[in-house]
């Protein structure tokens, strides 16, 4: 890859010299990626050749030829020919020219030779490299006006990755009747296109992989700080009280969105640089903390005062009672706004994606961009329920054993706020609730994209 | 039997709706085009009687942005013109540029989508080009701080630790993706956020197209400067479904009386300083 950058600026320092050999010296010669996402250039789909040139000072171009490696084809009726002058070379002057073909030459000819000294640029589109990949041979002949042909010298050869697994099938998908006549509906192609759900796929993948990490961190790391706040909250110090009301109103009156802003851009001015990732961590946990808060304080002020009376009046002191008798009846209480809370976070996840954090909203997005189709979105949202649907299940079965553990009167079904069976669960749930529910309810502000 | 009727008004109205939102061009979800512009045009069909509805993304000075919650700028202007043309009124539906080929694709939120589109083969696969009014280049910008200048901006870019934000969708994207491979490329929603993220440090350069960075270096961000510039000449133009030809030719009658008559050339003195 050095290598490359090394040939292809050496290339450019020719190139930019006046007056240098006699020759049609290549500046650039690259393939615009086309793949969905980054910078890779793969065999069997269409990409761009753009190939740039600096003619010798004395030499008047009427021609240039562009073979091209076996196997690759590419389109004629789009190709252009531009040159470019002036400081930076910032000025462009489309040159007149009817472009054929011979398999795998591309032939240029130009209405009218070319001044002598141009700087050419070509562009020829529909170009699919073969599907096994590799280095790019181009080879290139120019002409001028006495008809002498001279080979085009320095064209690096462009790195082509070879087809993936994936658009092997999708290309295969393509060719099928049934996709075919799937896709002849409109709605289905838009939002069910078999060959775009496959392609994306593996690039949505990659993003879910990044969303999951965000909220495993996060979330662990909201809990403690939640209990923090909410024992702060319980505080006998109005101090304490007051930092901790204060954090969690303002937290829980704005929108995640914007905190998202603040984090991402504000911070960084204020001299304090963090990466994308912790940074989305940190601002998703600190969140969290605020909500997770109030679950604690309503779980733990459920618990009657009666059993706070016992444990002191058997001696233990006011830590040993929280730690012992009070925060154990509560973790049983919390679990089901908890999960509600973990998926909530897990979703939100979503928002980092108008600050460039690559997770799944992002590379659906980008696919979109690039596809015109809205099936990656619907992939995406697979993505989200692959998480959330059997997390629901799962509390569900951890609350069934936690309940059977005391009391075999009171089973639950599991759903994440499934009210209980018992009178006395009944009283837990809705009690966490209401008092969790304090100002603002939460929802996922709508985000622009 | 006047509950009868609403029923049936009802129903046929929820058909409507649902054909809309499938984007389908059918006559029952948008009605033809009345008055002057149905002379020419017979099959022209709007989504909404009398109205010409652009979409775009109002973040791309000094194309299209927001001056209060007034949409202005240089294609605003132009449309407004075209729209006068046509013996319409225009409407602004805003969203964010990536979803705009999409949307017009599918149909249902507009009729035009103007956001700086650069007329591109791949792009012209899923929708129609307009003719094009203005012809654009590719820049890259940094902070004045970075160590990154314009003699070694080719070299300097393409680098493992340089991070070159863009606008997700854009050519400014691709540009980047194929010129500054060993780069990494981070998309964002819109330019303005791309040159907020380069300000604060999320990234090191913003790459898009020269007349926005020119715009934006010359008011919003005067600490950032542009390092390197390449005239790859791409051509906006506005894009149209491809279900609606008669629309098509009627925006394009109108650019062309446009240009004929000196008003694009006039909006572009008063949009460009570069």
């Amino acid at each position: 890859m050095m290598a490359i950058l090394v040939l292809a600026i050496s290339a450019l320092m020719l190139a930019l010299s006046p007056i240098s050999a006699y020759a049609l010296d290549t500046a650039k010669c690259s393939a615009r990626p086309n793949g969905s996402t980054g910078s890779e250039v793969y065999g069997g789909s269409e990409t761009r050749l753009t190939w740039e040139g600096q003619a010798a000072a004395d030499e008047a171009i009427t021609g240039i030829s562009i073979t091209f490696p076996a196997g690759t084809t590419f389109g004629t009726d789009d190709a252009k020919l531009t040159a470019l002058s002036g400081k930076d070379l910032m000025d462009r002057a489309n040159i007149g020219a009817s472009f054929s073909s011979d398999g795998e030459t591309l032939i240029a000819t130009f209405d009218e030779p070319v001044v002598a000294g141009s700087y050419i640029r070509l562009e020829v589109y529909e170009v699919i490299f073969p599907t096994t990949g590799g280095q790019m041979e181009l080879h290139g002949t120019y002409t001028l006006a006495d008809d002498t042909s001279i080979p085009v010298e320095d064209i690096t050869p462009i790195e082509v990755e070879g087809v993936s697994v994936t658009s092997q099938i999708t290309s295969s998908l393509e060719e099928q009747d049934w996709v075919k006549s799937w896709n002849s509906n409109k709605f289905l192609r838009l939002f069910f296109n078999p060959v775009i759900i496959i392609e994306s796929f593996p690039i949505v993948f990659q993003g879910f992989l990044m969303a999951v990490g965000i909220v495993a961190v996060a979330f662990p790391v909201a809990i403690p700080l939640g209990l923090c706040l909410s024992l702060m909250r319980m505080a006998r110090l109005r101090i304490l009280r007051g930092l901790a009301s204060i954090y969690v109103n303002v937290v829980r009156g704005t929108p995640l969105f914007l905190q998202i802003y603040i984090a991402f851009f504000g911070l960084p001015l204020a001299g304090i640089q963090i990466p994308s990732f912790p940074l989305g961590v940190v601002v998703l946990s600190m969140n969290s903390a605020a909500y997770l808060c109030e679950i604690f304080r309503a779980g733990i002020q459920s618990i009657p005062k009666g059993q706070t009376e016992a444990s002191r009046s058997l001696g233990m002191n006011g830590f040993q009672t929280m730690v012992f008798v009070i925060i154990p009846q509560t973790i049983k209480r919390v679990i089901p706004t908890m999960t509600s809370e973990f998926i909530l976070l897990y979703k939100d996840t979503s928002m980092l994606a108008a600050v460039g954090v690559m997770e799944v909203v992002m590379y659906a997005k980008t696919i979109v961009a690039s596809t015109g189709s809205i099936t990656p979105y619907i992939v995406a949202a697979c993505f989200y329920l692959v998480i959330t649907l059997p997390l629901a299940k799962l509390v569900g079965m951890l609350e069934a054993r936690l309940d059977s553990g005391r009391s075999s009167r009171s089973k639950k079904k599991g759903k994440i706020d499934s009210s209980a069976s018992s009178d006395e669960n009944e009283i837990d749930v809705v009690g966490v609730y209401a008092a969790s529910a304090g100002i603002p309810v939460r929802k996922a502000p709508a985000q622009d994209s | 039997m006047k509950m009868k009727k609403l029923g049936v008004i009802a129903a046929g109205a929820l058909m409507a709706m649902s054909l809309g939102v499938f984007g389908c061009s059918s006559p029952a979800s948008s009605s033809s085009a009345s008055s002057s512009a149905a002379a020419e045009t017979e099959e022209m069909v709007l989504l909404n009687d009398g109205e010409l509805t652009i979409v775009s993304s109002p973040d791309y000075p000094p194309f299209e942005n927001l001056v209060g919650d007034e949409t202005v700028g240089f294609e605003v202007d132009l449309f407004q013109a075209v729209a006068d043309k046509m013996g319409l009124t225009l409407n602004i539906v805003p969203l964010q540029f990536d979803a705009i080929i999409p949307a017009i694709a599918a149909g249902g939120q507009g009729d035009v989508g103007v956001s700086g589109f650069s007329v591109d083969p791949e792009r012209a696969k899923e929708i129609d080009f307009t003719a094009t009014y203005y012809v654009d280049d590719q820049a890259v910008a940094v902070m004045d701080d970075s160590p990154i200048t314009e003699e070694n901006a080719v070299e300097a870019l393409n680098n493992p630790d340089v991070i070159i934000a863009v606008q997700t969708g854009t050519t400014g994207e691709t540009f980047a993706q194929e010129n500054f491979p060993n780069a990494t490329i981070q998309g964002y929603g819109n330019s303005t956020d791309c040159f907020a993220a380069m300000q604060s440090g999320q990234a090191s350069a913003v790459c898009t197209n020269l007349a926005v960075v020119a715009d934006m270096t010359a008011e919003a961000y005067a600490d950032a400067r542009i390092v390197y510039r390449v005239a790859t000449g791409e051509e906006y133009a506005a894009v149209v479904s491809q279900d609606n030809p008669a629309l098509l030719e009627a925006v394009n009658n109108a650019l062309a009386e446009l240009e004929a008559d000196g008003t694009i050339d006039e909006l572009k003195a008063k949009w460009f300083n570069i």
